[in-house]
C-alpha cells in the first residue's frame, strides 16, 4: 500500500491534467490521498486535519510547473510542509560548559531507554567524552543488571544501588559520583511508565529536578500509534523533555509518530535508533523522515532534479517523437544528456520508490554510465546527417571513420546501429499500441 | 475488556492429539548436541492449586456483575498458595476493574465524549457529518484506515436498514459489530502434557513481563524457559519471575542458541512431568530476516522434540502500537504460525484499536490482555467488553 501513493496521486489527477493552475477541485482529490497515507502512517488524526488543510490552501491556485505532474506538484509541497515541520537539520547535541553534561532518558515501558543509554554512551565516547550510566529503573526485574551487563560490554561504568533505595536518591548521588570521579557526560536511565500512572509521573518529576539534567529525551518506538500525543504532551508536563530519540527505525514502521509528537510539543527528534548493535545509533536527519512517513521513498530528490533539469513540454514532444519512430540519433543524444544531468544512473534508480529493493542483486550493467558516454562519443562523431538518418551508417567506412573519431571498433558502431534500428521498431510498435514480444538490448548495453 | 479466568484453559484432550504421542526418542538439533544438560534453577515448588483458583473465582463472580462496588475482584489476591501474587496484588489497590476504569478514563474522556457528542446530535443515517466523526473517533483509536471504512460502512448499511432513528441504539449497533469483529476462541489449550507455550514478539512489546504474570494462572505445574539468550539480563529478569512463583526456569548462558534452549526445555518438561511449559523468546522485529528464521527454527525444534508442539503460540503486542501492528501479526504469523494475540499495556492512553484491525486484517483472536504491571492485570480477553470501552458509555 506504500508504494503506491504516487499512483494513487495520478490516478486522482486523471481528469485534471492540462489545466493552467491546480484547481480546487484537483487539489482536494489529492488531498484526500495524502490524508489516508498519513493516517495509514499513524500521524494523529488532529495533526493530519491541520496538516492536510495547509497543504491544500498553498495548493489550490498554485501555477502548474513545467517539469512536475500536477500530482508530483502536491507532492512537493507536501514534503517542504512536512520537512518544515520536523525541522530542515539535525539537532545536535550540546555540552555543559560545566561538565558533566547530564542527560535523563525517559519514555513509556519497553520503547527502548535501557538500550538507548547504551548506544547514547558509545555515541558520546566517539565524541571524544568520557561517560557514566546511573540505573534508577528499580521496578522491572532485572532492569539494573541489564543496564550493568551494556555497561560492562562497553566498559562504561554503571552506578545502581539496587532496587530498594527511591530513583531520585540513586540518580542524585550519581551525578555526584559522575562528578568526584572526573567523568564529563552523565546518563539517567529511569523505569519505563505510564502517563496515567500519576505516582510514577511525579517520580520522574522528582528525578529530573534532583538531577538537574542539560537534556531530557523523551525515547519513542517508531511503531507508536495515535496515542503518541497523548503520551508526549503527559511526558512534556512532567519530565519537560527536550528532544526525541526514536527507537526502532530498523523495522518497516512509517513512524508517523515523530511527526504528531514533533508538532504537537515543538520538540525535535534528536536520535535515530536502528538495530540491535549498541553502534547503531546517530543523529537524525528530518529530511530523510518525510519520505518514509509519505512512503514514498527519497522521490522528493528525484522530483527536484526533474524539476530543474526537465522542461516538461520538450519531454512531451520528445516522447511522442519516440512513440512515432520518428526518432533519431539526434533525439537520441539529447535525451542522454538530459539523464546525464541527473546525476548517475545507478542513484537515480535508487531514488525511485520500490525500485531500490527489485534491484537489489540484478545486474547493472545496462545502466553503465561509462557505456553511456561511449554511445555518446559515437553520436558525436556522426555527421548531422548520419544522425539523422542511421540507414547511412551502413555503409562501411563511414562506420570506420566513426569508430575512428570516437575511440571504439568498427564492430561497435555498428552494434550501436543495429540496435538503435531494434529500438526504433519497438518504439514504434509501442505508440501503436502494442507491446514487443521481447525487449530488444539498449545501445548502450556493452 | 476482560473475562474470568473459569474456562480459560481447555484442558480436555482432543482425541486425535492423544494418538501424536512420540513413539521414539526424537533427535536433538546439532547446535544442542554435547552439550551438558542446562541449568535448571529449582525454587519452591509450590505451584497453584488450579482447581482452588477457579472455586475462588466462582466464589467471587456474583460480586463482579456490579462495577464500581468491587472491593478486590481479584482471584490470585485470595489463592491459598500465592504469596508472590498476593504481594504484588497490595501494590494496586482497587483491583483491577476500578484501575482501568481509572486509568482509561482520561484517555476514553476525549474518545467517547466525543461519541457521546455525535450521537447527541444525530439525526439520521444520512447525515455524512456523523459518519465522518465516527471514523475519526476509530481511527483516533488506532483502527487503522482500512478496518474503519469495513466497519462505518457495514454500520452505515445496517442502520439504515434498521431504520434507526435514536443515537442509543446505533451505539449498541457499535458495540455489537465490534465485537463480531473481535470474538474467536479464546481459551488457551493446556490439554497437554506437556503443553508447550511459545512466546514470541517484537523487541519491548512485554513478553518476559506476561510470561511472568501467566505462569501464575497455569493450571498445574509449570516451567519456564530462558530463550532470549540475547538481550542483556533477559534471562536473569525470567529467573526472578520464576524465583516469585516457585517455576524451574530452563536456561543456558547469555549468546547460546535460542533453539538449543528450547530443545532442553522439551525435555526436561517431558522428564520432570511438567504439565506446562512456557517458552520465552528474544523480541525480535518481524523484518529482519535471520532473525524470523532463528524463530522458525525453534519452533521446529520443539515440533521434533514433541510432535504437536507448540500447542500454543502467542504474540505480544503492545498496545500503543499503531498500524505497524498489522504487520507484525502477519509477518509472525507467517513464519510461527500464530494462535492467539496478548495485548499489552492496555493501562495507557492507547486505545489498543489494533486489536480490530488484527482480528479483521489477519484473523488471528485476541486471548489475552495486560492493563497494568501486577500479577493480577492479566485477563482473558473479552470481546464484549472490550467493545464497550472502545464505544461504550463512561
Amino acid at each position: 500500500m506504500f508504494d503506491t501513493l504516487g499512483e494513487r496521486l495520478n490516478s486522482a489527477l486523471d481528469g485534471v491534467r492540462g489545466s493552467g493552475n491546480l484547481t480546487e477541485d484537483g487539489v482536494k482529490k489529492v488531498t484526500r490521498e495524502i490524508r489516508l497515507a498519513l493516517l495509514e502512517a499513524d500521524v494523529n488524526y488532529g495533526v493530519v486535519k491541520e496538516f492536510v488543510g495547509n497543504v491544500r490552501e498553498r495548493a489550490t491556485g498554485a501555477e502548474v510547473s513545467k517539469a512536475l505532474s500536477p500530482g508530483q506538484q502536491v507532492v512537493k509541497i507536501v514534503n517542504e510542509e512536512l520537512a518544515n515541520l520536523m525541522g530542515g537539520t539535525a539537532h545536535k547535541l550540546s555540552f555543559a560548559s560545566r561538565p558533566p553534561t547530564v542527560v535523563m532518558l525517559a519514555g513509556l515501558n519497553g520503547h527502548g531507554k535501557t538500550t538507548t543509554a547504551g548506544k547514547l554512551a558509545l555515541f558520546v565516547r566517539k565524541l571524544g567524552k568520557n561517560p557514566y550510566l546511573i540505573a534508577c529503573d528499580t521496578y522491572r526485574p532485572a532492569a539494573i543488571e541489564q543496564l550493568q551487563q551494556i555497561g560492562k560490554e562497553l566498559s562504561v561504568p554503571v552506578y545502581t544501588e539496587g532496587t530498594e533505595a527511591k530513583p531520585e536518591e540513586i540518580a542524585e548521588r550519581g551525578v555526584r559520583k559522575a562528578r568526584e570521579e572526573g567523568y564529563d557526560f552523565v546518563i539517567v536511565d529511569t523505569a519505563g511508565r505510564q502517563v496515567l500512572d500519576m505516582d510514577m509521573m511525579e517520580e520522574i518529576k522528582r528525578v529530573r529536578s534532583a538531577t538537574k539534567p542539560h537534556n531530557v529525551l523523551l525515547v519513542l518506538d517508531v511503531v507508536t500509534g495515535q496515542n503518541a500525543v497523548d503520551v508526549a504532551k503527559a511526558f512534556q508536563e512532567y519530565a519537560d523533555f527536550d528532544g526525541m530519540v526514536l527507537t526502532k527505525l530498523d523495522g518497516d514502521a512509517r513512524g508517523g509518530a515523530a511527526l504528531s509528537v514533533v508538532s504537537v510539543t515543538e520538540r525535535p527528534v534528536r536520535f535515530a535508533s536502528e538495530g540491535e548493535k549498541m553502534s547503531e545509533f546517530d543523529y537524525f536527519y528530518p529530511d530523510r523522515m518525510a519520505g518514509r512517513i509519505l512512503g514514498m521513498g527519497d522521490v522528493m530528490s528525484l522530483i527536484e532534479k526533474a524539476e530543474a533539469q526537465v522542461d516538461r513540454k520538450e519531454a512531451e514532444a520528445q516522447s511522442k517523437k519516440l512513440m512515432s519512430g520518428r526518432f533519431t540519433f539526434e533525439d537520441f543524444l539529447q535525451q542522454m544528456q538530459m539523464l546525464k544531468k541527473m546525476g548517475p544512473l545507478s542513484s537515480l534508480i535508487g531514488m525511485i520508490p520500490g525500485m531500490n529493493k527489485q534491484l537489489q542483486g540484478a545486474n547493472l550493467n545496462d545502466l553503465d554510465d561509462k557505456a553511456l558516454g561511449r554511445v555518446e562519443a559515437m553520436i558525436t562523431s556522426m555527421t548531422v546527417d548520419e544522425r539523422r538518418n542511421p540507414k547511412l551508417l551502413q555503409n562501411p567506412s563511414r562506420a570506420r571513420r566513426i569508430a575512428r573519431g570516437s575511440g571504439s571498433t568498427q564492430q561497435d558502431v555498428q552494434k550501436l546501429v543495429k540496435q538503435f534500428g531494434e529500438m526504433q521498431k519497438m518504439m514504434r510498435q509501442m505508440g501503436k499500441g502494442g507491446m514487443p514480444k521481447r525487449m530488444p538490448r539498449m545501445p548502450f548495453k556493452t | 475488556m476482560a473475562r474470568s479466568w473459569r474456562n480459560f484453559f481447555r484442558k480436555t484432550e482432543e482425541p486425535e492429539q492423544e494418538a501424536v504421542q512420540p513413539a521414539e526418542e526424537v533427535e536433538a538439533p546439532d547446535s544442542a548436541e554435547d552439550v551438558p544438560v542446562a541449568e535448571e534453577v529449582q525454587a519452591r515448588q509450590e505451584i497453584p492449586q488450579a482447581t482452588k483458583v477457579l472455586e475462588e473465582e466462582a466464589a467471587e463472580e456474583s460480586e463482579i456483575e456490579e462495577p464500581g462496588v468491587l472491593p478486590e475482584p481479584d482471584v490470585v489476591e485470595e489463592a491459598p498458595d500465592e504469596e508472590a501474587a498476593a504481594e504484588e496484588q497490595e501494590a494496586g489497590s482497587g483491583g483491577w476493574f476500578g484501575r482501568l476504569r481509572t486509568g482509561l478514563r482520561r484517555s476514553r474522556e476525549s474518545v467517547v465524549g466525543q461519541l457521546n457528542a455525535a450521537i447527541a446530535e444525530f439525526r439520521d443515517t444520512e447525515d455524512e457529518e456523523f459518519w465522518e466523526r465516527v471514523e475519526e473517533i476509530l481511527i483516533s483509536s488506532d483502527v487503522g484506515v482500512k478496518t474503519t471504512g469495513k466497519l462505518v460502512g457495514e454500520l452505515e448499511q445496517e442502520a439504515l436498514e434498521q431504520n434507526i432513528t435514536s443515537g442509543e441504539q446505533l451505539r449498541r449497533l457499535m458495540v455489537e459489530h465490534a465485537e463480531r469483529m473481535l470474538e474467536g476462541p479464546v481459551e488457551l489449550d493446556v490439554s497437554h502434557k506437556p503443553t508447550v507455550i511459545l512466546m514470541v514478539g517484537v523487541n519491548g512489546t512485554g513478553k518476559t513481563t506476561t510470561i511472568g504474570k501467566l505462569v501464575n494462572f497455569l493450571p498445574g505445574k509449570a516451567m519456564l524457559a530462558a530463550g532470549d539468550t540475547f538481550r542483556a539480563a533477559a534471562i536473569e529478569q525470567l529467573q526472578r519471575w520464576g524465583e516469585r512463583v516457585g517455576a524451574p526456569v530452563i536456561a543456558r548462558e547469555r549468546g547460546a542458541d535460542s533453539a538449543a534452549v528450547a530443545h532442553d526445555a522439551v525435555e526436561a518438561a517431558k522428564r520432570d512431568g511438567a504439565d506446562v511449559l512456557l517458552i520465552d523468546t528474544a523480541g525480535r522485529l518481524h523484518t529482519k530476516v535471520n532473525l524470523m528464521a532463528e524463530l522458525e527454527k525453534v519452533r521446529r525444534v520443539i515440533e521434533r522434540q514433541l510432535p504437536g508442539a507448540p500447542h500454543e503460540v502467542l504474540l505480544t503486542v503492545d498496545a500503543t502500537t499503531g498500524q505497524n501492528g498489522l504487520r507484525q501479526a502477519k509477518m509472525f504469523n507467517e513464519v510461527v504460525n500464530l494462535t492467539g494475540i496478548i495485548l499489552t499495556k492496555l493501562d495507557g492512553t492507547a486505545k489498543g484499536g489494533i486489536a480490530l484491525a488484527i482480528a479483521n486484517e489477519i484473523g488471528v483472536p485476541i486471548k489475552l490482555i495486560s492493563v497494568g504491571e501486577q500479577v493480577g492485570d492479566l485477563h482473558p480477553f473479552d470481546a464484549r467488553e472490550f467493545a464497550e470501552a472502545l464505544f461504550g458509555e463512561l
